[in-house]
């Protein structure tokens, strides 16, 4: 079992950092596509969100697994970008802590909000996205599934996910409740219609009952949210017209590039709000508006970065749950250990118990031809006799052998067994 | 039979209020809240009394003096407070509230206890110009602290750093609106404490009667009506005046005015107010400070 990871997280890198990292789900496929030639005996899982991009790789042959110089080398070199600025905030995990890890993360213990539900979609996506590019195999499986499993224990167990924490829900909640007495009657504006929109739309409806209205580029998508929300769709060249009208922007496009800059903003948009105030959340990543945008008078400009004082909060009250989902994952963490290094010990068990059936059997062929006067309840006997002391002596050993690899140590044991009954590697 | 209770009954009170306000602000106390309640109110009741009690000592009280005249304003803003605790219980409003009211107490304590200057003028003129002022004044310090709140919540917000205290304040569309009706509200009842005030004084000197405007507190809550007028009607012709952070300015700055009215009220020993002294303490009636 040879694990390792690197990646960058929200934990040590700025969003101006993972913004240059991120990939999208074209870029992901076509990365692992890449990555797939470069180590050919690797299995490699890229989870690409707005606050992590990392990179999981196993292999069987220790020696062939990449090191984690080469997976950085392969994310940085993929966006044309250099190490220095990159290799300072990123995590490198290898063994037990990449199984830990990946727990932690589809737990959402990682999240930016703890407790948020999105972050298990995003790595089953993840690891979907890296079955459908054959990256995946035997080793990653059992981690993410074991990873997907352990998430949901911890949702049913402790009471983190009890009520609906999401980025956007502590927006709404905490932060544009500080602007607006009631979300009745306001004009939301939001600027794409990704699943962080209808999330955010979600957690807006249960506020009140807001004027809700959809720019997007892709026009048939922004009118089917736009639709499903009640709202109205209005087209991309409406945008300056529509940040002048908003009372709260939500934004979460894709676009590579801010899509209000400061200069844009004071031209087309401050000089007819009349310094009425407008809260912006823009949770994409990369931005899309320009921190410039946040100083005109009136505007308040929230990126993902600028929320993580209110996550925080969030975190705070959750911190008493935190030891119930620790221990599962220290125990689900455990188990996957055991299983794999049970596992490993098949092969030596099978071999043994092959060693013990082949003389029993030729034992008996000698014994019945002794005895051709034996009837058949007489040869069952005889077999199941056989049978039973065959077992009964190997159970000491596998016993021990599966004690062992509750906690490791197998490797000893194993050797010992190989010697012993002389089997083969 | 003399109860014992004085201003000190309730401004302790009220500072213990404040205390427990501000203690919030650090750390966590259990039934903070009820207590601060109980406290005020036990201010409340003692507050009361004691205007009760000036009341009986004075017939024309409690706005026969400047001294009662603060009370009372201080009696409508701890109300107000009181109101806020049951509506408001999260938001730390006592924080900004509480101060004024105790400046109001402090007032009173320098203020003359002497009765206002009649001139003969009808009681009902002078009891309704000094509810209009001193209603004006409440709204002018209701308007101020939603002001100051404003400012410092749209900072707090705009800088990133709500997060960082316990300060609970309440959202800027309510403070903005706050501030809206505060100063409209102060511009009404001052205007009508302004009116009232001349129409007293034309009424107790007929047609001999002029209006004293070189008089300091005549001369000072005239700039400060005409402040009030300029700033609504700012308001109605300059659309980014009815929102954010100017409303907040113009109650501030109307604010100061009042501060002024009332420095040269309490301290301005020269203004036809105090001539009572002379030619009114025998027959006391109900006045503000115009």
């Amino acid at each position: 079992m040879n694990l390792r990871m690197i990646g960058w997280s929200h934990h040590e890198a700025k969003l101006d950092v993972r913004q240059m990292l991120v990939f999208d789900p074209a870029q992901t496929a076509h990365a692992l596509g890449a990555w797939q030639q470069r180590f050919p005996q690797s299995e490699l899982v890229l989870v690409s969100t707005c606050n992590r991009v990392e990179l999981y790789s196993a292999c069987k042959d220790e020696n062939r697994l990449p090191t984690a110089d080469a997976l950085i080398d392969a994310i940085l070199s993929y966006h044309n970008l250099s190490r220095e600025q990159y290799a300072e905030c990123l995590s490198t995990f290898s063994q037990r802590e990449v199984v830990q890890h990946i727990y932690r993360v589809a737990a959402s213990l990682e999240s930016m909000v703890v407790g948020e539900p999105q972050i298990l979609a995003q790595v089953k996506e993840a690891y979907q996205c890296a079955q459908q590019a054959g990256t995946t195999g035997p080793l990653l499986h059992d981690v993410f599934q074991t990873a997907l499993h352990t998430a949901k224990r911890i949702t049913s167990e402790t009471s983190l996910h009890k009520h609906r924490v999401s980025i956007p829900s502590v927006a709404i909640a905490e932060l544009a409740s500080c602007v607006f007495e009631s979300f009745d009657g306001k004009y939301v504006l939001i600027l794409g219609a990704g699943e962080m929109a209808e999330e955010t739309l979600r957690y807006l409806r249960d506020a009140g009952s807001p004027e809700i209205h959809v720019v997007n580029r892709h026009e048939e998508r922004g009118r089917q949210v736009a639709k499903n929300w009640g709202g109205d769709f209005h087209r991309w060249e409406d945008l300056w017209d529509q940040l002048a009208r908003a009372d709260l922007v939500i934004s979460t496009t894709s676009a590579e590039e801010p899509i209000v800059s400061t200069e844009a903003f004071a031209e087309h948009v401050e000089p007819r709000r009349h310094q009425r105030p407008l809260f912006i959340l823009d949770l994409a990543v990369p931005r899309d508006f320009s921190p410039g945008v946040g100083q005109a008078l009136g505007i308040y400009l929230y990126s993902l970065d600028d929320l993580t004082q209110a996550c925080q909060r969030n975190e705070a009250a959750r911190a008493a749950e935190l030891p119930a989902a620790e221990k599962i994952i220290t125990e689900e963490a455990d188990r996957y250990f055991a299983n794999a290094h049970y596992r490993a010990t098949g092969p030596v068990i099978s071999e043994l118990r092959r060693g013990m059936h082949e003389p029993k059997n030729a034992e008996l062929s000698r014994l019945f031809n002794k005895l051709p006067e034996l009837d058949d309840h007489a040869r069952q006997e005889i077999e199941q006799f056989a049978d039973r002391l065959v077992n009964k002596m190997l159970h000491p050993p596998l016993e021990s052998l599966r004690d062992a690899s509750q906690n490791g140590t197998h490797h000893g044991l194993l050797d010992a067994l190989r010697r012993l009954f002389q089997l083969e590697d | 039979m003399d109860s014992g209770i004085n201003m000190i009954c309730f401004g302790a009170c009220y500072a213990i209020a404040l205390a427990l306000e501000l203690s919030g602000l650090w750390t966590r106390i259990r039934l903070r809240r009820v207590a601060c309640l109980m406290v005020t109110a036990a201010g409340l009741v003692a507050h009361t009394w004691y205007l009760g009690k000036r009341v009986a000592e004075l017939p024309a009280a409690p706005l026969a003096s400047h001294h009662d005249w603060y009370l009372l304003a201080a009696w409508v803003l701890t109300t107000i407070y009181v109101g806020t605790l049951f509506y408001y219980p999260k938001k730390s409003l006592g924080v900004f509230l509480l101060p004024a009211i105790l400046a109001l107490v402090g007032a009173a304590s320098l203020a003359a206890t002497k009765p206002l200057a009649s001139f003969e003028a009808p009681r009902v003129w002078g009891l309704v110009h000094g509810v209009f002022l001193m209603l004006g004044t409440v709204a002018v310090l209701l308007g101020f602290v939603a002001g100051l709140m404003y400012l410092m919540q749209s900072s707090r917000i705009k800088n990133k750093t709500l997060a960082s205290g316990r300060l609970r304040l309440p959202s800027l569309e309510w403070l903005e609106r706050a501030n809206s009706r505060a100063l409209g509200t102060a511009t009404v009842l001052v205007g009508g404490g302004f009116i009232t005030g001349i129409l007293s004084r034309l009424a107790q000197q007929g047609d001999r009667g002029f209006v004293p405007w070189s008089d300091p507190v005549v001369l000072s809550l005239t700039a400060m009506m005409g402040w009030l007028i300029i700033a609504e009607v700012f308001r109605l012709i300059y659309p980014a005046a009815r929102q954010g952070r100017k409303v907040a300015y113009l109650t501030i700055a109307a604010f100061v005015f009042l501060i002024l009215v009332l420095a040269i009220m309490t301290f301005g020993g020269d203004s036809l107010h105090f001539k009572s002294e002379t030619i009114g303490q025998a027959a006391p009636t109900a006045g503000g400070p115009t």
